[in-house]
This record gives C-alpha cells, sequence and structure tokens, in this order.
C-alpha cells in the first residue's frame, strides 16, 4: 500500500504522469463529484426526514421476534437449560454456536473499521461506521448467550473476580473466564470506537436540528462538540488510539473464543489451528454481513450509491473471497490433520461428522463455504449487486451451520462411542435464536434512523480540495494530528 | 428558636366565675393555671418526649418512618428467601447420635431365598440397604432389587388405608374381619376359605401353615409365584423338597443350558463370586474355569460365556438330548443314552462340531463340571442335565442337594377351579398379585370377583385390589417381623426398622390371627425361632436379630440322587414343540422382576442389562427376524398366541437367535399408579399354565404404525475400533501378560504443563474395576442412587440424553467377523475417573471443581453456576447436569418452570442420605469415591488417633458403595499410596490398564482387561476374545 501511495503522489506533477499510470489511480470515494454540503444532506436527511413505514413495518417485524426471544430467555432462566435440546454428551449446542456466530461476525465490524483505518484504507469509510454499529449489535447478541446459558445465572457474578470473604477467585486457567474479560473489553472499547467516531457528526447533527428535542437529545450525545481545533487534535488522537486498541481486540478475542475449543481435549476441537480458523471465519462472516445489510440501505436511500460506491463494496467481495479462500484452507488441512494424526480418536471425529448424523449439516457448511466466495473470482459477480446481495447471504447462513457443526458435531461423537448422542433443537433453542436476529436488526434500524450512518466528517476529508496541504488520496487529517 | 406560638395571656378571671368548664377551672387550683400554661407551649411534643421512656419523639418517629420506608423499597427485604427453620429432635430415636448411622442386620424375603441385609438407619430412619458379611450366604453384596427396596419403602404411591369397597375402614375393622373368618372356619374346618401366598421361605408362614392345616383341615393353601422356579421338577427327580445347589468355585467346565445363574437375581449372590473366583487368569493359572452357555437371547451369563451358541428356548431339550447322546456313547452310559433318544426331537439339528467340543471337554473334566439348565426349562431338560451330570460324576462334587423344608402346595390352577365351582367363600391373597400374573386360561380376574368375601394384602392398590372387596396396605419388609431362608437355608432374621408409615400390616400378623396366636411384637417370630433353633433364651434371640441369622439352621447337604423312572417318566410327558413357527420367551425383568417393582422409579430408570433401556420393555428380536419381517427399532408388532395377541414395539436385539422373540415380564400395567402408566408392554396376556416360559407357534406381523420411542441410556454399542474395553484369550495372556496396557503402543512420558495440585496426603485413592469379572448386574448403578440422592428424571429426560446416573455400564458388542455367531458382549462400569491431570478442572471458570490433596477431584456444589464446560471436556462424559430441579418438580411437569407445584413428597425426603448434598437445578455433579464415606473413615481415624500421628493410625476400613454392592467383587477401593492395599494389588495386576491413556489424564480408576478361555477344539475359538482385533493404535511421537 505505500508503494501505490507514492505512486498517487505523483499525480502533483503532472508532467511526471505516464499514461498507464492512470489505471493505478484510486477512484473516488464520493461519486458525480458532490460537494461537502451535499454529503452532510445526504446522510443528515435518512435521520432528519419523516420517519418512513417500511420502517415502522420494519421494526414491528424484528421487534416481535426480539421480544419472543426475551420471553424464550425469560422462560428458560425460570425453568432450565432443559428447556433447550442440549443433552449429555452435547452440554453445549445452540447457545455456544449462536455466541460463536455473532462474536465472529462482530469480528469484521472492527477489522473494517480499525485496521483500513490504522492503515489508511480510505475505501472503507463510506461503510465503516454501520460496520461499527453491527460490531456493537453483534457483541450484544453474543453477548446474551454466555449470560443465559449458564444454570444458575444469579450466581453469574462468580465469574468476576470479585474480592469476597471466602478468598474466592475464578479460575484464571479456565478460557472461558477469559472470554468473560474478552467479550467485556471488546464490547466497552468498540461501543466508545463507535461512539467517538460519531461525535463531531452529532453535533452536525445537533447544528441542524429543528426540534427542541432533536436538539437537546444530540446535544447530550454530542458532548459539546464544537469542532474547534483543539477538539480536533485531541480527537485525532483519542481515535488512534482507540482504533489501535480495537485492532489488537479484534485478534485477541477470537483467539480466546477459539480456546474454548482448542484449549479442550476433545477430537476435532484441540487443534491449535483454531485461533485462526475463528479469525478468518470471523471476517469472513462479518464482511458478508456487512454486505447483506449495506446492500439494501443503498437501495432504499439511492443518495447512499454516491457515497457506497461499486468500487468499495467490490473491495469487500475480494476481502470476502481471500478469508473464504483462508476458510476453505482450513477445512481441508484440518481433514488432512486428522489423517496425519493417525490417531482413531481424531479420524473417528471427522469421519463421523461427514457420515454420521451430523453429515448433513457438516456437508451444507461444506459445500457453501469451499464453492460461494470462489465465485467473487469473477468481477461479473463482484459487479452484480443483487447476486452479490444472495452469495453474500449465503456466506452468512454457511458460517452459521459452520458453527454449529464445530460445536454439536464434535460434541456428539467424541471419545466413548457409549455416550454418542444427536442433538435436535428444541422451540426454544429456535426462537430464542431468531430473538437474537430480532434483536440485532432491531438494534440496526434504530441505528438508521436516529444515528448518522456514514462517518460525514471523514468523507468530507477525501473530498477534492478538503486537505490544503495536498490531496485527498494520500494525506489525511490523522496524520497531521499524529505528527 | 423563637416561640412559633404567641403565649396567650388569659385574662384574671372572677375568683368565682359563673361558667367554668371544670372543678379546676372553678376552683382556680394551681394545677390548673399551670396546666393552662402549657396547653400551647411550643414544642410540647418534645417536651413530653423527654418524658417518653423510649426517648423517641414524634419527629424521631416520622423520620425513623420514612427512612424505613425508603429502605424497604431500595433493599427489597420482601425478596428474601423464605426462612427455614432447623429443629432438634424434641425425643431422640432409640440410641441416635444425631449424624451418626446406626447399623441393623435384616434380610429382604425375596422367592429365590432371603437376601442376608445390613441396613443403615440415619435418625431413625432405614437410609441404605448393604449385604450381611456375616451371613454364610452372602458375600457382604446385594442385588439390584435390594438395593432398590429402599425407595419402596417410602414410595409415596404405597396403598395408605385399609378399604373395604374402596371404602376406608379402620384397623378394629380388619380385626373382626379375620375373627369372623376364624370363628366360621373353626365351625366348619376351613371349608371355603383359601389362602394364596407368595413364595417366601419363611418358617414362620410355613409353621403358621401346619397350624392353620391341623385347625382347618379343609382349608386350601395356595401357594403362586408368577415366574416359575422348577419347584415341581426337582420335586419328582430329585425327591419332594430336594433341591440342586451348585458350587461354580470347583467347577472347570460349566454348561449353562439357558441359565441365567450368575445373576443375582435369578439366583442369589454366591454363584456369581464363586464363578469370579475361579476366573483370575493369574491366581488360577491352568485352573481359570470355562463356560459354555446355550441360550435365546443375550444374558448376563452369555455374556461372560467363552462359547456361546444361540438355541430358540424351545429347542434346547433337543441340544440337551443331542449333547446327552454323545456324552452317552462316549462314556458307554446306556442308560443316559435311551433317555436322551427317548427325548421327543423338534428334528432341528445342530453344529456336531459344537457338541462334540462341549461333550469332550465335560469328559474331560469329569467331576469337576457342572451343567446346569434354566429355571424355564421343562422337566425333561432338567432330568437330562441332571443326567449328564450323574453320568460326568458331577452330582457330589460340584453338584449337592439340600432337603428344605418346602412342602408342595395348591396351584393357581387348583384354586381357580375351586373357584369355578363355587366351593371359595373366602379367599385372603396374601401379597403377590394374581389377576395381573396368573395364566391367562384361568381368568382368575373374573373368578375372584365371584367370591363371596375376598381380601387382598399389597403394597399397592393394584389390579388385584381391584377386583378384591378388602384392600390392605402390606407392610414393607423394612416395616415389619418376619424371618425367611436364605438359599442355603439358613435362617434369617427380617426386623422393622421403623414403624409402618402407613397402616400396614404383615401377612404373618394375618396368618397368625387366623390361626389364634396372639400377635405381640416379634411374638409369632419368636416362638417360630424357638422351633428352629433349639435355642429359645434371650441372648440366642437377641444373637439371631444382632448377626441377622441363626447359625447351623442351614439345611443338610447331601448326594443328590436322579430318580431313573421320573426322569424317563419326565421325558415321555413332554409335548412336542412346532418348530415352525415363531417362540415367545417371558423373561424376568432386569427392573421391575415379575411386576412387583413396577413402581419403583429407581429400578425403572436402570437400564436393562443387555438392551440398555429405561422406563419400557420390549419385544426383542435378532436382527435377520428384523430384516425379515422389515422392521426397526420401535416399530410394532403383533404377536399372536392361539386366540391370544398382544401388540408390542420391537427392539433389534444382537446376539438373539432367530425364530425367536423375548418380552420381559410385569410391563404395561394400566392404572395404578403414574409412575408405570405408559410404560412398556404387557405380556401376561400370551402365558398359559403349559407356557409359563416360553411358548412356541406364535406368529408375529409387522405392524403399520408410527413406531414407537424408546429410551435407551446407550445408543451406539459398537467400540468403533476404539480399545475402550479390552479383551484377551488366556493363551494371549500367559504368552504377554501385560497384552492389555500394551495396546496404548508406546506412550510419552507423563508430563504436563499445567502445574496440577500437589497430592500431599498419605491416602491416595484409587479404584480398580475388573472387568473380567463384572457381569453387568447393575447392582452398583442403584447402590450409588441409594447412597448419593441421585434423582429420577422419567424417560422423556432419558430420551434426551439426561439420565443422572454417577456410575454406568457400557455395554459394548464385539464380533472380530461381523457375524451374530461370533457375537461377544463386555459390560464396562464407568464413574468419574477422577483424573490427576483433570481435563474438568481446567476449564471451569468459577472453580467449582478442583482436586484435592488425596487425588480426588472434587464437587464444590455451591460454587458451580453450571457452565457445563467441565461436561463437554470430560472424555468419559461421566458429569451429569441437573437440566431442571428434578429433585423438586413433577417429572411430567418440568417443563412448566415456575408453574408446577414445588416441593418432594415428605416419604421420599425421609430416604435421603442426610450426608450427601441434594442438588438443584443447574448444578453439575458426578462420582465422588463416596466422599462422605471417605471424610467419616478420616474422622473414625482421627479421634483414634488423639493426640498421636494420625498418619500412622489405620484407617477403619469401608468401600465405596458400588464396591460394597458388587456380588462378584470387580470393583476394589482404597488407597494406592498404600502398596499392601487390595487396590495396589488390583493396580498391580499385568491386566490392568488405564481406558484413554492417550491424554494423560491420569485416571485414578483403572481397568483389568477381560479374559476369555476359548476351547481351541471347538468352532470359532480363534475368533474368542477378539473384540480389539484391528482396532487402530494411536501413535506416539
Amino acid at each position: 500500500m505505500s508503494t501505490s501511495s507514492n505512486i498517487t503522489t505523483t499525480q502533483e506533477t503532472p508532467e511526471m504522469n505516464a499514461p498507464d499510470l492512470h489505471l493505478l489511480e484510486r477512484p473516488p470515494q464520493v461519486l458525480n463529484n458532490r460537494g461537502p454540503l451535499w454529503v452532510t444532506d445526504a446522510v443528515c436527511s435518512i435521520v432528519e426526514g419523516k420517519t418512513p413505514l417500511w420502517w415502522y413495518a420494519a421494526i414491528a417485524f424484528t421487534g416481535t421476534f426480539a421480544a419472543i426471544g426475551g420471553a424464550c430467555i425469560l422462560y428458560m432462566i425460570c425453568t432450565g437449560v432443559g428447556v433447550w435440546g442440549s443433552n449429555s454428551p452435547c452440554f453445549w449446542a445452540w447457545d455456544i454456536t449462536n455466541f460463536i456466530f455473532w462474536v465472529s461476525m462482530a469480528h469484521a465490524g472492527s477489522l473494517i473499521s480499525a485496521l483500513l483505518f490504522l492503515t489508511r484504507q480510505k475505501w472503507s469509510l463510506s461503510i465503516s461506521r454501520a460496520a461499527e454499529a453491527m460490531t456493537v449489535f453483534a457483541i450484544v447478541c453474543a453477548g446474551v448467550y454466555p449470560a443465559i446459558h449458564i444454570g444458575r445465572v444469579w450466581f453469574v457474578w462468580f465469574l468476576f473476580p470479585v474480592p469476597n470473604s471466602y478468598g474466592m477467585w475464578p479460575n484464571f486457567s479456565s478460557p472461558l473466564l477469559w472470554d468473560v474479560f474478552a467479550v467485556t473489553s471488546y464490547l466497552t472499547v468498540s461501543s466508545l470506537f463507535w461512539f467517538a467516531g460519531m461525535v463531531p457528526d452529532l453535533a452536525v447533527l445537533r447544528d441542524r436540528a429543528t426540534t427542541k428535542i432533536r436538539k437537546f437529545a444530540y446535544g447530550i450525545v454530542s458532548l459539546g462538540w464544537l469542532g474547534t481545533a483543539r477538539q480536533w487534535r485531541h480527537y485525532e488522537m483519542m481515535y488512534v488510539l482507540l482504533a489501535g486498541l480495537t485492532s489488537v481486540l479484534v485478534v485477541t478475542v477470537t483467539t480466546i473464543v477459539a480456546s474454548d475449543c482448542a484449549t479442550s481435549v476433545v477430537p476435532g476441537w484441540h487443534a491449535t489451528i483454531f485461533p485462526f480458523y475463528f479469525m478468518v471465519g470471523a471476517v469472513y462472516s462479518g464482511s458478508a454481513a456487512i454486505l447483506t445489510l449495506l446492500l439494501p440501505l443503498r437501495l432504499i436511500y439511492p443518495q447512499l450509491r454516491d457515497l457506497i460506491t461499486s468500487s468499495q463494496l467490490d473491495k469487500v467481495c475480494k476481502l470476502l473471497l481471500l478469508m473464504g479462500s483462508c476458510v476453505g484452507y482450513v477445512y481441508v488441512f484440518e481433514l488432512f490433520n486428522a489423517w496425519y494424526s493417525a490417531n482413531p480418536f481424531e479420524r473417528g471425529a471427522f469421519w463421523e461428522r461427514f457420515t454420521g448424523s451430523s453429515a448433513w449439516y457438516a456437508i451444507t457448511c461444506l459445500s457453501i463455504n469451499l464453492t460461494v466466495p470462489q465465485l467473487f473470482w469473477f468481477k461479473a459477480v463482484r459487479r452484480c449487486l443483487p447476486l452479490v446481495f444472495v452469495l453474500a447471504i449465503l456466506c452468512n447462513v454457511g458460517m452459521w451451520f459452520e458453527r454449529f457443526m464445530i460445536v454439536t458435531s464434535t460434541l456428539t461423537h467424541d471419545f466413548l462411542p457409549s455416550s454418542w448422542k444427536d442433538f435436535h433443537p428444541t422451540i426454544v433453542d429456535i426462537l430464542t435464536a431468531t430473538g437474537t436476529l430480532g434483536i440485532f436488526f432491531t438494534l440496526f434500524l434504530l441505528f438508521i434512523r436516529f444515528v448518522p450512518i456514514m462517518s460525514m466528517n471523514e468523507l468530507k476529508a477525501t473530498l477534492p480540495g478538503a486537505q490544503p496541504h495536498g490531496d485527498a488520496g494520500h494525506s489525511n487529517h490523522s496524520t497531521e494530528a499524529m505528527r | 428558636m423563637p416561640p412559633l406560638k404567641k403565649i396567650f395571656q388569659h385574662p384574671l378571671r372572677d375568683l368565682k366565675p359563673t361558667l367554668w368548664r371544670s372543678q379546676g377551672e372553678r376552683e382556680n387550683s394551681t394545677a390548673f393555671t399551670e396546666g393552662l400554661a402549657l396547653e400551647f407551649t411550643p414544642g410540647v411534643t418534645e417536651v413530653n418526649a423527654e418524658q417518653d421512656e423510649n426517648g423517641l419523639s414524634r419527629r424521631d418517629f416520622v423520620r425513623l418512618m420514612g427512612a424505613a420506608t425508603a429502605l424497604t423499597g431500595v433493599g427489597l427485604t420482601g425478596c428474601r428467601r423464605p426462612e427455614a427453620h432447623l429443629v432438634p429432635f424434641a425425643k431422640s430415636a432409640e440410641w441416635t447420635i444425631p449424624g451418626k448411622y446406626l447399623y441393623y442386620a435384616s434380610s429382604m424375603p425375596t422367592p429365590a431365598g432371603a437376601v442376608p441385609l445390613t441396613i443403615t438407619t440415619a435418625d431413625g430412619r432405614p437410609t441404605k440397604i448393604e449385604g450381611n458379611p456375616l451371613h454364610p450366604a452372602s458375600n457382604g453384596s446385594t442385588d439390584v432389587f435390594a438395593q432398590a427396596s429402599i425407595l419402596g419403602l417410602y414410595d409415596p404411591n404405597r396403598s395408605k388405608e385399609i378399604t373395604r369397597h374402596s371404602v376406608k375402614v379402620s384397623r378394629a375393622d380388619l380385626d373382626a374381619l379375620i375373627a369372623k373368618i376364624r370363628s366360621t372356619a373353626g365351625s366348619n374346618g376351613g371349608d371355603g376359605l383359601a389362602i394364596v401366598v407368595g413364595k417366601e421361605n419363611s418358617p414362620t408362614v410355613e409353621r403358621l401353615r401346619t397350624e392353620l392345616a391341623s385347625q382347618f383341615p379343609k382349608l386350601l393353601w395356595v401357594q403362586d409365584e408368577a415366574i416359575q422356579t422348577n419347584e415341581d421338577s426337582f420335586d419328582a427327580l430329585l425327591g419332594i423338597g430336594v433341591r440342586p445347589v451348585y458350587d461354580f468355585e470347583k467347577a472347570d467346565v460349566i454348561l449353562s443350558l439357558g441359565s441365567d445363574f450368575l445373576n443375582p437375581s435369578e439366583s442369589g449372590l454366591g454363584f456369581a463370586k464363586g464363578f469370579a473366583k475361579r476366573r483370575d487368569p493369574k491366581n488360577s493359572v491352568g485352573t481359570m474355569n470355562r463356560l459354555y452357555v446355550v441360550e435365546n437371547h443375550f444374558s448376563l451369563t452369555g455374556g461372560m460365556a467363552d462359547h456361546r451358541l444361540r438355541v430358540r428356548a424351545s429347542e434346547i431339550g433337543d441340544f440337551t438330548a443331542a449333547l446327552a447322546k454323545v456324552i452317552a456313547t462316549k462314556s458307554g452310559d446306556t442308560p443316559l443314552f435311551s433317555l436322551a433318544g427317548a427325548y421327543p426331537s423338534t428334528g432341528v439339528s445342530f453344529d456336531p462340531a459344537w457338541v462334540n467340543g462341549v461333550a469332550d471337554d465335560l469328559i474331560a473334566a469329569k467331576g469337576k463340571g457342572v451343567v446346569i439348565a434354566g429355571p424355564g426349562q421343562s422337566a425333561a431338560v432338567q432330568a437330562l442335565a441332571l443326567g449328564i451330570n450323574n453320568t460326568l460324576g458331577n452330582l457330589g462334587s460340584t453338584i449337592n442337594a439340600v432337603q428344605t423344608t418346602a412342602k408342595p402346595a395348591a396351584k393357581l390352577a387348583d384354586l381357580s377351579k375351586a373357584m369355578s365351582s363355587g366351593s371359595v367363600k373366602t379367599l385372603l391373597i396374601l401379597e403377590g398379585n394374581p389377576v395381573l400374573t396368573a395364566p391367562v386360561e384361568l381368568n382368575v380376574a373374573n373368578l375372584i370377583a365371584g367370591v363371596p368375601e375376598t381380601l387382598h394384602l399389597s403394597q399397592f392398590a393394584d389390579e388385584t385390589s381391584k377386583v378384591t372387596h378388602w384392600q390392605v396396605p402390606a407392610a414393607h419388609y423394612l416395616e415389619r417381623w418376619g424371618d425367611a431362608r436364605s438359599i442355603d437355608g439358613t435362617v434369617s432374621s427380617v426386623q422393622p426398622m421403623i414403624l409402618p408409615l402407613w397402616n400396614g400390616v404383615s401377612s404373618l400378623e394375618i396368618l397368625a390371627s387366623l390361626a389364634g396366636e396372639k400377635v405381640d411384637g416379634p411374638s409369632v417370630v419368636r416362638n417360630t425361632f424357638a422351633a428352629v433353633s433349639k435355642a429359645s433364651t434371650d441372648t440366642a434371640w437377641n444373637e439371631f436379630l444382632r448377626n441377622g441369622f441363626a447359625d447351623g439352621t442351614a439345611w443338610p447337604v447331601s448326594k443328590p440322587s436322579l430318580n431313573p423312572s421320573a426322569a424317563a417318566a419326565a421325558i415321555q410327558s413332554t409335548p412336542k414343540t412346532d418348530p415352525k413357527d415363531f417362540e415367545v420367551v417371558f423373561l424376568r425383568s432386569s427392573s421391575v422382576d415379575d411386576g412387583r417393582y413396577a413402581n419403583n422409579s429407581w429400578l425403572q430408570e436402570t437400564p436393562d442389562y443387555v438392551t440398555k433401556l429405561v422406563w419400557d420393555n420390549a419385544a426383542l428380536v435378532s436382527p435377520a427376524d428384523a430384516q425379515m419381517l422389515g422392521i426397526k427399532d420401535g416399530d410394532w408388532l403383533k404377536i399372536i398366541a392361539g386366540d391370544r395377541s398382544i401388540e408390542a414395539a420391537a427392539l433389534i436385539a444382537p446376539g438373539h437367535v432367530d425364530k425367536s422373540l423375548s418380552i420381559s415380564l410385569g410391563y404395561g400395567r394400566k392404572g395404578v399408579s403414574h409412575v408405570m402408566d405408559k410404560v412398556g408392554f404387557d405380556a401376561y396376556p400370551l402365558r398359559d399354565s403349559s407356557s409359563l416360559c416360553f411358548r412356541s407357534g406364535v406368529k408375529v406381523q409387522a405392524l403399520p404404525r408410527e413406531p414407537y420411542v424408546f429410551a435407551r441410556t446407550q445408543e451406539h454399542q459398537n467400540m468403533e475400533g476404539r480399545n475402550i474395553a479390552r479383551v484377551g484369550t488366556l493363551a494371549t495372556f500367559q504368552k504377554q501378560p501385560e497384552f492389555a496396557s500394551e495396546m496404548d503402543g508406546e506412550l510419552t512420558k507423563p508430563i504436563s504443563i499445567y502445574p496440577n495440585p500437589p497430592l500431599t496426603s498419605d491416602l491416595q485413592w484409587g479404584l480398580s474395576v475388573d472387568l473380567n469379572s463384572c457381569i453387568g448386574c447393575n447392582a452398583c448403578i442403584v447402590a450409588c442412587q441409594a447412597e448419593n440422592n441421585i434423582p429420577v428424571v422419567g424417560k422423556d429426560q432419558v430420551r434426551r440424553g439426561r439420565d443422572m446416573a454417577w456410575i454406568r455400564i457400557d455395554r459394548w458388542f464385539a464380533s472380530a467377523d461381523h457375524k451374530e455367531e461370533s457375537l461377544e458382549m463386555i459390560p464396562m462400569a464407568v464413574m468419574c475417573q477422577q483424573c490427576e491431570s483433570a481435563p474438568c478442572e481446567a476449564v471451569c471458570p468459577a472453580n467449582a471443581t478442583v482436586h484435592s490433596e488425596e487425588g480426588l477431584n472434587l464437587m464444590a456444589y455451591n460454587r458451580c453456576i453450571g457452565t457445563r464446560y467441565c461436561a463437554n471436556n470430560c472424555p468419559w462424559k461421566v458429569r451429569r447436569f441437573n437440566w431442571f430441579d428434578y429433585n423438586e418438580r413433577p417429572l411430567d411437569e418440568l417443563y412448566y418452570g415456575p408453574l408446577a407445584p414445588k416441593g418432594m413428597a415428605d416419604s421420599l425426603k425421609m430416604s435421603k442420605n442426610p450426608n450427601v448434598t441434594v442438588r438443584m437445578r443447574g448444578v453439575m455433579e458426578k462420582c465422588t469415591f463416596c466422599i462422605q464415606r471417605i471424610e467419616e473413615a478420616k474422622i473414625a481415624r482421627s479421634v483414634k488417633a488423639g493426640a498421636s500421628d494420625v498418619t500412622k493410625t489405620p484407617l477403619p476400613a469401608f468401600k465405596t458403595a458400588c464396591q460394597q454392592a458388587c456380588p462378584s467383587e470387580s470393583i476394589v477401593f482404597g488407597n494406592i499410596n498404600d502398596p499392601k492395599s487390595a487396590v495396589s494389588e488390583a493396580k498391580a495386576d499385568p491386566r490392568t490398564y488405564s481406558s484413554l491413556a492417550y491424554l494423560n489424564t491420569r485416571p485414578r480408576v483403572t481397568y483389568m482387561a477381560r479374559i476369555r478361555n476359548p476351547n481351541p477344539a471347538m468352532p470359532g475359538a480363534d475368533l474368542v476374545g477378539s473384540a480389539n482385533r484391528g482396532a487402530e493404535h494411536v501413535e506416539h511421537s
């Protein structure tokens, strides 16, 4: 990337501009030579306009599922974990499947906004806010499961190192405890990162507000932002630091979640490849989720087409391709490893996974995740947005099945065949799972309606002439701040 | 503060007011004028407060009220747990020290003979049952039914009131009835009086029977047991009351002809131990016994067989005849040959190599062999088996005879005849349930309903109670006085441990009252004791009660002599069986016996030995028959025998013979209690008097219907090429004694990067399971359940994989050539392996499962929050999770959550072991090596040691519950730090191996490989003991 940045610098001297170099010229971040005011109007109009009817319909739909999910959780807590289909040997099933599914999805959001921000990838600016929101909401959904899936939820505080008269501490060698720290710190930092990035934009909404309530509400959340040079200076510094922290957390949290499996002795879980496996799977599923969320948004709000450009979406597709291929590599490697280990238990676990009762979902998972991302090799596929939408949903489905396969097929077929037993979800399992989907989409709908869905300040900084000291393509305010 | 109110100055009055409001004012007294000044003084309330003894002013009061109200709201004190009180005994139970158990000797009467017991009572409640190690017919162990009888005592569904025509009556009414019957019988010599009793082997019942018979000569005394025990055959073949007894410790070669003699429920506890003694290849090199089994379905004994032949129950006679012929020919015994020749053959033929192989082996072991025919086999088969034993010289050496005191009694058929002729006027059914169990053609239910006065004494208001006028709750054997003979004839005591919980009456009380004997506590039993033991002193009686038996009362043993003419008659009277159609074999259920334990939920949830089925029975079919009928597990079958038929769901049973069905009795009962409801299929309607054990000529149809759903605790029976249960042959063992541990290949040096807690104690607990002697009889499962307060979860929950048993018996099937003929069964008891480097401990986030310095993997229930990670990470899957509040909620309303009624029946609360926590929902639990027993022993040691070094004081002997119950002594527990302990010796055995050793969790439970002793001359001998053949080995770098 640094070389390309050198090349684009040469644009400043037109006489050095070789004819073929324009191929490497980056496409503009905002199309059709839109000005800063247009960007502000385009983003703010979504929040400021009259609430559309579809929004009410959608939130009623997702809210119902969320409420049913909440009722299921309440029922589960006052009745017992037995209302789920979990059993011996499959003590974890959809609870942990969905936990991993959501927490993994969260990672892509952080990765896209934080890591790409740090590496100066301007193309992600238009999608980063939505991606961060997705992260926070997905962590909320993920966090529901570990909190409620335990047998005695009223003692969940035993998981926290609360000083007590017994001198009892949690077991610091348990990956589940690491999970507690990882997920809570991840939720804290990613929420901060998301919120901090919004402050200047919320101030814009405050300044544009026409009603007292809006002015008051946005006034509270914009924390007195005035846009002074001093505020910007502090803001930029904090934002870079939070981005750095988030990027580290992306890696550590996936690794820790992967440790839940990898540190166990269960054949099919006990593998050192798991952190990498979960990491690539996370970015893969998260990228697919971003596409699933943004493509309909772009359809509903046509003005966003100049902001979320097809070249940006193309790049997300390429990310999906890369990560999908890594996931495919891990699948093949796992199988190779099981064979190469010459361990009958390892071999048996994978043999049962693909020939036993879990075959249908294991094969579904593999057939989707090995083939669908490979379609993104073709530019025609990447540019056909309806197709991209369908494929992205397929990738999400494939990834859910992957989580289901990892958790369930492994546990149902462990060491002693005498303990083997299949898992069958109950209606409570299903409604709780759809309930988290409901929570996620409800939160996302609220996000669309009440918060600027794009980082206006960053987008405007990429407009031609926005940077007094150079072109928008290679220099930005944050470098200024870091000096 | 300035006064808030102006002090009102009253104007001076005329000394003599014309109007006054009080006498004080009128007189203008000093008290009045002072009081007037104070009337409206500011701060007057404060002034009053100073006078208040509490020092509480109005303002203080309002202030405190406000604060309290606020705190009530903020602190939500209304959400506290309900208050509970610990109340000490107002009156102590006799001899009890709170928290200490008392032990009493007693025994459980069963048809096979009394099971000698030691009963643990806590604060006057019996809570646990153990074997009586002093008793000659016991080895201190118990069977599954004795273990579960503690729940039978506290069963809340027991009949609780004496009723007449379903209306509650008093005990006095019952006594009046008995007095009336006695006076009527006294006047007419007992004409029209019939008494039905079960086989209880009680000397007092025998005495009272004689007494009654002399008083009422016309009395009809009927003895009935649902499951046949061949009494008549032996009466005819060996003499009245003579029964064979087998000494398996002396037997080199054993042939079982459909006999499940290793099953303690069938033949008492002694056989398994004697057999196991000759099974250890190390201690009995060259003399390890060899077991041949001929049977139709896999029994426990069949699972132990070195060579097993699948033969239909109706053709075992043909096999016996064929074998008898070969043995007669080879040993030149013409009488035996002619006896066998007279057997009406169905024309079926057997592999001559098999028959010759067994015959040669039996002949070679002359005088040291046993041929035993099952109780279900006819007198002809018994005659042939005894004939073979006679020829081989086994009678008098391995097989002896006892002259029992049993006298022949009338049968249910005789009663039926009498009832249909109308000659029975009064019928007393003392325990037993003939309406359910009687052969169908006797039409017992209708006949009983026609008798003018009927009484049923039973623990449950069951099928028979519904047709009798009187229903009297029977006292449980733990609630009453009694006596019973054990299998060798030793008179054993039955003592009440507790007063009858619900107005229970014992059959002895009724019989004694009928005989006119005064019933006063143990008086009836003591009268008998004086007669049988010839010592009537208080000392002798007290010793009898203390030891639980009277020494020297065993029946005399002699050499049995087969009556040749009776044998010939038995063979001649054998009906020819029809070989074409199916046969159906009626089995004693491993859970409910003949149906008598159907309300015992512990037993209902104890898996069948072989099928691992709970809360159901099934029609067992062979895999080939299932294919022929086109059925799978759970598919419905219509079984038609003559003009009767039943419908039952089928279960494919590996190792079952073709053209044969097996079905357990005692299931499919309706309308007795909710526990028995929707449980299994009733097979009694297929039985008639001529086919009490099996019936041939049965037609079977598959019904196209939605399959029945079974609940099994083990769904997968193949080891999948994994060396879990390890088996070898005697030859392998002699060549390579450590073959079992060598199956692991070369294990890497046990290193761990995780610092395990130091094992510093002088006590290091370990356990060893000998797969060679474990027969898989389930006694350990129920013993553990009783000791550790393990809840029952119900069929639906078991189906969902949520059974709670801390110890389970995995039953593996293995066959090297994948043929039914060479199928072997290996039971393997699995409990928490107490790994030194436990995978469960490392992953628990709450530190709820931790290691002790004694090497125990502890479970802190209070700390457990139920993440279930430990169970996921347990390679043996021995951890059990309380998915629901199994102890507190009705099992059929688990899913109603807080809407279901909460609480446990009071009587069930009494059954709990007070030293073990009853776990709530959301908590993980598992085997603790009976830590409460360990701690009890350690406390006793500390007390004994006093100020001296506690580690140098020997620990009092104790056993874990599973170990104590095990009839074959397969489970050995103890301190592995002590090289002289039994467990250290067991672990030093060359057969010892760790299961899943490659994981390096260092389990404290080890297994000793099973050794088979095949006869090389037998067909398929090379396949015996090959369960691990072709298994993959873990390779280590």
